[in-house]
């Protein structure tokens, strides 16, 4: 059997092709290609050539449309056996090659031309070409004429027209041969016998019948010449001759093969004109070739001959006629008969032949699985020759087979279907997968198949000795199907794969991955110090909007926009290493050696650092890739580069992203991650990557250690942030904001210090303090350990992140960022820059250059025509705070860098789209690690309230307000020596009240404890108030040993409010009043913000401080606890009563200064009588001061009683022992409001002693505000104002 | 006798591939299958050439290859039955019997909520509903 035959092959004339002396294979080639155009010579060509010596036997040779056809067979072949049955077979002419430089001698390469010659004998035309002779040989070469033409060197069109020229010659010579082989033949007839003949001798019958058939077989033979000749009608006749004659003495086999010349006579007659009639007459003639073939066999010689491959070659033949979609079926069942024909083929090569042409014709019809089926055949035929050559071709002919298979190798579809710049793009949309490789994946199923077409690829490859076509199939096979391989046969696997590489030169690539799979897993964020913050030109605080707000995590507003979000940017610096983290998996029984991985970078700006890596067995392993970019620009990373098994590979994270997808929806085996025990990973979207110019990079560090700074509850403690400029650029601008929880711990950053260090240059560095006060630990937990242990908190703490942080957002100058469409030029020497383009107007808005503010705005000029402006103008730094609205000039020009924002009105109106590419800036987090511990700890507080009655003093007018040093009158004055606290005898303690803190130190130090009272209104409080001065020397420190406690007394005064009104009374109003009316509501409000404001007022202005150690100092924060404690008797600490009563002694009838200024506070006690014995037996000048502390008229009605020590009232009743003047009960009187009267009498003590003086009042027609105040229940009840008591010290002689 | 029978999902997937034969051919029953799907793909394509209508689901003798005959059966969500016999002259009634009840057994193996569509049918009771239907059709041609 012959490859590639069709219809039309028997007429094409055969010709041998013979390279002669050495020939380069390249140029051999080169001959060779250029003989294949000259296939088809037309007849009208060769006219030229041609002359006719006797009559031609082609008489109807088409001159004008006719033409010959050749194949070149290179190398020529044997003669075939069958070569009397069908012409076509025959060698006929044999043209030798020779390239002059390699031969220079020219009748060696006659002689070897003409021996070469010999071998075939069919041939009828010999022409040796002698390709690029020298002058010598071309001298030499004339002479010698005969069959050696020479083709002088001229360019490639001069020498095809040479060999055309040849081409034609020998078309005519052989033309003119074979008219005289057929005159020949019809004179004298042939013996023509073909193998089917019987070889034994014949019988007289037999002998006759020979002779018929002889005649027919000679008539089919000059039909076949007349085929090669193209002359399609004479050969028809002479066909349709012979056909009649091999029928009359059955011989089947002409027969056949005259009907199958006529087919091939009518084709060529028609000259490929395909109608439906004609196809049909073809296939109808076709069938009876094929049968009468199939008639021929004899039984006798099955087992030498057979015609078989006759019969197969017409099946082909039709097949191939035939070969069209729409017929499909009938070819299927052609193929199908011709490959069941196989099994008898005698011959393997046959056999081979006939699979290749019915894999081809399936390939042809679309039937891809068809043809690789038969291909995988071919493939075995040709493994079983057991030798190299054939290796090969077993090894390309089942690489055709992996695409119907689905397992081709990467490099033959990263040809067509895979462009290699979609691999940047394509990545990015993350989830989507591309239908071929989903497909890919479900026909993946057929794994049976594809793991013996592969096993046979590395199997062929090994035997063809192509290494990498044999690591390509191994890594296929492992990667693809590594669940379906025994450990064992992994292993075998593992070591084809090595033995492969061995013989590969190192660094060899290959496209299709082996192990380890790898996805990526995450790209860790830039470390906080290192945070990239995209600035937004249009404010002054560029990082605004840039972290995330609100308090929400999720919010469903922005769910829109989720999908920008998923796709987040990542922005990397030029310089600054990066790291991307990806997950290893090594799901095969053997240990799996990386010899290195680095991350593949395809837009070429980045520099990947490979790494090395070890996986056992059914392992993974995530393992941080870096690198660093090199220039500017996006960065895609496909996938990384793999150096394993000796070869490198690039693996890219889509595949194995499809793969997982596959595993999740079961196309794919195994998903090779999960097989490892990673966890499931979701999947991570591919940012878009790109990098920025160098930003600087400020580098923290806190002073006092990298460690947690321990501090005790409320400690106050000051610290400091080295900030250091690691990066190349310098810092220009700065801010410092809080975040986190307990911020407020963080009382004050010294931002100035680091304003004024800007610009911060690259290396060089600023130190900023901090101060900050520890905020209370949380009452909800109280741990009784973590006073003793310190480490176990400080654990704690960290977990919690309670600790606030400081962000450093801060940035260098970007560039001058120009609307589109405008060249900026210069500036040049003098500082004039030059700007040029098509605008309309755009400004350029206030410019922060450094410290001065340049602005620059000018529009289209009128006076130029058309859109094209050209203005040149000096920019020119102008000092502090000036601008310049105008075009001009300036002096003083140095270098200009100018950080600015603008943008075109014309091109865009949106100024984002213009002013995007400021380059970033940066946020620095620098965590303050506090640990706080429970210090002093709070156990109760509760309000005492005493009564120690005051002196009535002498009355010595003492302006206290002037007396800035009373402190030894002001209650609680400390003395420094006993530390004690004192009582005014003068004050007494009326409406003084404590505040007792009960604390116990848990912890292993030792605490002082300091409690100052803040006096709100100093400026005020005029009236021998105690001032800053006092407070601070005012409260004995009380020292609270370790695992003790103590309690601190705080006196509560000083926070009267000096008017008693309604407003503080709605409240109490409403909730007492029957009716509670609905618009009073908001005044309620009102009020008890009002009264939440006092408390809290109160309440900050005690502070308790403490000390401890050397350098531990600070706040304890009791507030809560004071406010809880305040709460019950606030009103009473707070609110004066509604009339005061103090007592004073007239003495010497001197008129008392006016004590009470209208602005006097709240303190009723006026103790500013001075001190003086009072005598007995003397009639003792008193008054009393009663005032109104509201805002109402008050009518009252006052009495004035006076009792011993014993309680007694000595002023009435029969013993009594002090006797008056002036009027001490009943005393009706009327006092406006905020008003004071005082009300005069004299006592005569007769009996010396102790005696209390004590003023009292029943109000009359009292308002609401007075209830309230007083707390009563029914409104007809009295209301009785009780003053605070007066003591007298009387002293003389009974 | 049967000696092969197939699940091909749309996507040309095998869902499910069972020989009944005793001697080892199970890859080349795999590539008979596997072949058909051309057949099957063509008929599909070229739905006016293979001469049933589009309703039909019943695609005929696909190829016949050395001992074998192919039949295929392709449901409307385009997934193919393939049934591989070596029996000489089958009725086409029989094959058709074969492939509904091969079909009812197919959707009632789909319809279990534990299965995954698109994935190989792995169920039990599956391959034995269809390896009785495979000897019953034995059966009733013989019978």
């Amino acid at each position: 059997m012959e490859p590639d035959v069709s219809i039309e092959t028997s007429s094409v004339i055969r010709i041998a092709v013979l390279p002669i002396g050495t020939v380069p294979p390249g140029l051999l080639r080169e001959y060779q290609t250029m003989l294949l155009r000259q296939q088809t010579i037309p007849q009208s060509a060769i006219s030229s050539f041609y002359t006719e010596h006797q009559k031609s036997p082609f008489a109807h040779q088409p001159w004008d449309t006719g033409s010959l056809r050749f194949k070149f067979i290179l190398g020529g072949a044997p003669p075939s056996p069958w070569e009397d049955f069908q012409s076509n077979r025959k060698i006929l002419a044999v043209i030798g090659i020779c390239h002059c430089p390699s031969s220079p001698d020219l009748d060696s390469v006659i002689d070897q031309f003409n021996s070469a010659c010999k071998s075939y004998a069919s041939a009828l035309v010999h022409r040796c070409f002698a390709f690029c002779p020298g002058d010598s040989q071309l001298e030499d070469g004339s002479k010698k004429g005969g069959n050696l033409k020479l083709f002088p060197p001229a360019d490639t069109q001069t020498q095809e027209m040479h060999l055309q020229t040849m081409m034609q010659d020998i078309a005519a010579s052989l033309l003119m041969e074979f008219e005289k082989w057929v005159l020949k033949a019809e004179s004298a007839g042939t013996i023509l016998k073909t193998p089917l003949d019987s070889q034994a001798s014949l019988n007289s019958e037999e002998v006759l019948k020979a002779k018929k058939r002889r005649l027919a077989r000679s008539q089919k033979t000059i039909g076949d010449y007349c085929l090669l000749a193209g002359s399609p009608v004479d050969a028809s006749a002479h066909y349709s001759t012979s056909q009649e004659l091999a029928r009359l003495t059955s011989d089947y086999f002409w027969y056949a093969g005259a009907l199958e010349g006529g087919v091939c006579a009518l084709l060529l007659d028609r000259m490929g004109q395909k109608d439906p009639a004609m196809e049909e007459e073809v296939r109808y003639r076709y069938n009876s070739v094929i049968v009468h073939y199939r008639k021929s066999f004899i039984q006798d010689n099955a087992q030498r001959v057979s015609p078989l491959s006759f019969e197969l070659e017409a099946t082909l033949k039709l097949a191939r006629f035939l070969c069209r979609r729409e017929l499909a079926k009938e070819v299927v069942e052609l193929l199908t008969s011709a490959a069941d024909g196989a099994k008898s083929l005698i011959d393997a090569s046959d056999r081979l032949i006939l699979f290749v042409e019915i894999a081809r014709l399936y390939g042809t019809i679309g039937y891809q699985r068809k043809a690789a089926f038969f291909s995988r055949q071919i493939a075995q035929l040709y493994l079983q020759q057991e030798n190299r050559l054939a290796a090969i071709s077993a090894m390309q002919v089942l690489a055709m087979t992996t695409k119907a298979y689905r397992v081709q190798s990467r490099t033959s579809t990263s040809e067509h279907s895979l462009p290699n710049k979609q691999i940047g793009s394509s990545h990015v949309d993350g989830g989507k997968m591309h239908h071929h490789s989903v497909v890919s994946l479900f026909e993946s199923q057929w794994s049976t198949l594809q793991m013996v077409v592969l096993r046979e690829i590395l199997l062929s490859a090994v035997r063809a000795g192509d290494p990498l076509a044999a690591w390509s199939a191994a890594a296929r096979l492992l990667r693809s199907y590594y669940p379906l391989i025994t450990p064992a046969g992994q292993n075998g696997l593992a070591s084809a794969l090595s033995n492969s590489s061995d013989r590969l030169p190192s660094g060899t690539r290959c496209a299709d991955p082996a192990l380890p799979f790898i996805r990526l897993y995450s790209f860790p964020l830039h470390p906080s110090q290192m945070d990239i913050v995209k600035r937004n030109p249009e404010r002054e605080d560029w990082w605004a909007g840039s972290a995330p707000s609100g308090p929400f995590i999720y919010t469903p507003f922005s769910k829109g926009e989720s999908n920008e979000s998923s796709k987040q940017d990542l922005i990397w610096v030029v310089g600054e290493p990066i790291q991307v983290l990806v997950e290893l998996a090594n799901p095969c029984g053997f240990d799996l050696r990386v010899d290195s991985i680095y991350l593949s970078v395809h837009s070429g700006n980045f520099d990947a650092f490979p790494v090395s890596v070890n996986l056992p067995t059914n392992s993974s392993k995530v393992i941080t890739l870096s690198g660093i970019p090199t220039s500017v620009g996006p960065v895609t990373i496909p996938g990384c580069m793999v150096h394993c098994f000796g070869v490198v590979t690039e693996h890219l994270f889509k595949d194995v992203d499809n793969l997982l997808l596959g595993a999740t929806q079961g196309l794919v085996l195994s998903d090779p991650f999960r097989c490892c025990g990673s966890a499931k990973l979701r999947n991570v979207s591919f940012p878009n990557i790109s990098v920025v110019p160098p930003l600087p990079l400020l580098v923290p560090h806190v002073g006092g250690g990298d460690g947690a700074i321990i501090l005790y509850e409320g400690e106050i403690r000051d610290l400091w942030i080295n900030l250091a400029n690691a990066g190349t650029v310098p810092v220009e601008q700065v801010h410092i904001s809080l975040s986190g929880k307990n911020q407020d711990c963080v009382i004050s950053v010294a931002y100035e210090t680091l304003k004024a260090a800007l610009p911060l240059k690259p290396g060089s560095e600023v130190t900023i303090p901090v101060t900050l006060k520890a905020w209370q630990l949380g009452l909800v937990d109280p741990d009784p350990a973590a006073g003793k242990s310190a480490f176990g908190s400080m654990m704690r703490h960290f977990k919690d992140g309670s600790s606030p942080t400081v962000v450093i957002h801060y940035a260098a100058l970007g560039s001058l960022n120009w609307p589109n469409g405008v060249d900026v030029v210069g500036p040049d020497d003098h500082g004039v820059v030059e700007i040029t383009g098509q605008w309309d107007y755009f400004m350029l808005d206030p410019i922060r250059f450094m410290k001065h503010v340049l602005a620059i705005r000018f529009g289209r000029r009128s006076d130029e025509g058309g859109g094209e402006g050209r203005i040149g103008f000096v920019l020119g730094l102008v000092e502090e705070e000036a601008t310049m609205n105008t075009l001009g000039y300036f002096h003083k020009i140095s270098t200009i860098i100018i950080w600015c924002r603008s943008w075109s009105l014309s091109s865009s109106g949106d100024p984002s789209t213009v002013g995007s590419s400021v380059p970033p800036g940066r946020r620095l987090v620098v965590p303050l690690q506090i640990c706080v511990l429970q210090g002093l700890s709070f156990v109760k507080a509760r309000l005492l309230s005493m009564e120690i009655p005051a002196h009535v003093g002498e009355n010595l007018p003492k302006p206290v307000h002037v007396d800035s040093q009373s402190t030894e009158r002001a209650i609680g004055s400390e003395s420094k020596l006993d530390r004690l606290v004192k009582i005014d005898p003068f004050r007494g303690s009326w409406g003084l009240r404590f505040l007792e803190l009960e604390l116990s130190n848990p912890t292993d130090v030792v605490f002082d404890i300091s409690v100052s009272v803040q006096l709100e209104n100093l400026s005020n409080a005029d009236n021998d108030s105690a001032d800053q001065d006092a407070v601070e020397y005012g409260y004995p420190k009380t020292r609270i040993d370790r695992d003790c406690s103590a309690r601190v007394l705080i006196p509560l005064e000083h926070f009267k409010l000096p008017i008693l009104d309604g407003s503080f009374f709605m409240k109490d109003i409403q909730a007492d009043g029957p009716t509670g009316s609905r618009n009073s509501s908001f005044s309620e409000k009102n009020a008890k913000a009002e009264l939440n404001a006092s408390i809290k007022n109160l309440i900050s202005r005690i502070k308790v401080r403490w000390q401890s150690g050397r350098n531990s100092s600070g706040e304890l924060n009791i507030k809560d606890a004071i406010q809880a404690a305040l709460q019950a008797s606030v009103m009473d600490v707070l609110l004066p009563d509604p009339l005061t009563f103090g007592f004073r002694l007239l003495r010497n009838g001197l008129e008392p200064a006016k004590l009470d200024s209208p602005n006097e506070l709240n303190s009723s006690v006026q103790s500013s009588a001075s001190k003086g014995p009072v005598l007995a037996h003397d009639m003792t000048p008193m008054e009393v001061l009663v005032r109104n502390n509201t805002k109402d008229l008050i009518k009252m009605n006052l009495s004035i009683t006076c009792r011993d020590v014993a309680g007694e009232n000595c002023v009435e009743g029969a013993k009594a022992t002090v006797l008056w003047a002036g009027i001490l009960s009943g005393i009706t009187i009327e006092i406006p409001p905020l008003q004071e009267i005082k009300h005069s009498f004299s006592l005569y003590f007769l009996v010396p002693g102790e005696y209390t003086l004590v003023a009292a009042a029943l109000i009359d027609d009292a308002n609401d505000i007075l209830r309230a105040r007083a707390r009563t229940h029914s409104p007809d009840e009295p209301i009785f104002c009780c003053g605070p008591p007066y003591n007298v010290r009387v002293i003389g002689t009974a | 006798m049967i000696v092969c029978v197939a699940v091909v999902g749309h996507q040309n997937n095998p869902l499910y591939i069972q020989s009944f034969t005793e001697a080892d051919d199970a890859l080349k029953l795999h590539h008979i299958v596997h072949c058909s799907l051309d057949v099957v793909d063509e008929r599909v394509n070229n739905p006016k050439k293979s001469g049933s209508t589009l309703n039909e689901t019943f695609l005929g003798l696909l190829y016949p290859t050395e001992n074998y005959k192919v039949y295929g059966y392709l449901t409307n969500t385009k997934v193919k039955f393939i049934l591989v016999t070596t029996d000489l002259d089958v009725r086409d009634a029989d094959v058709r019997n074969f492939f509904r009840r091969f079909h009812a057994a197919y959707v009632d193996a789909v319809s279990n909520p534990f299965h995954v569509p698109g994935k190989k049918i792995t169920s039990r009771t599956f391959a034995e509903r269809v390896s009785t239907i495979v000897k019953s059709f034995g059966s009733s041609s013989a019978g």
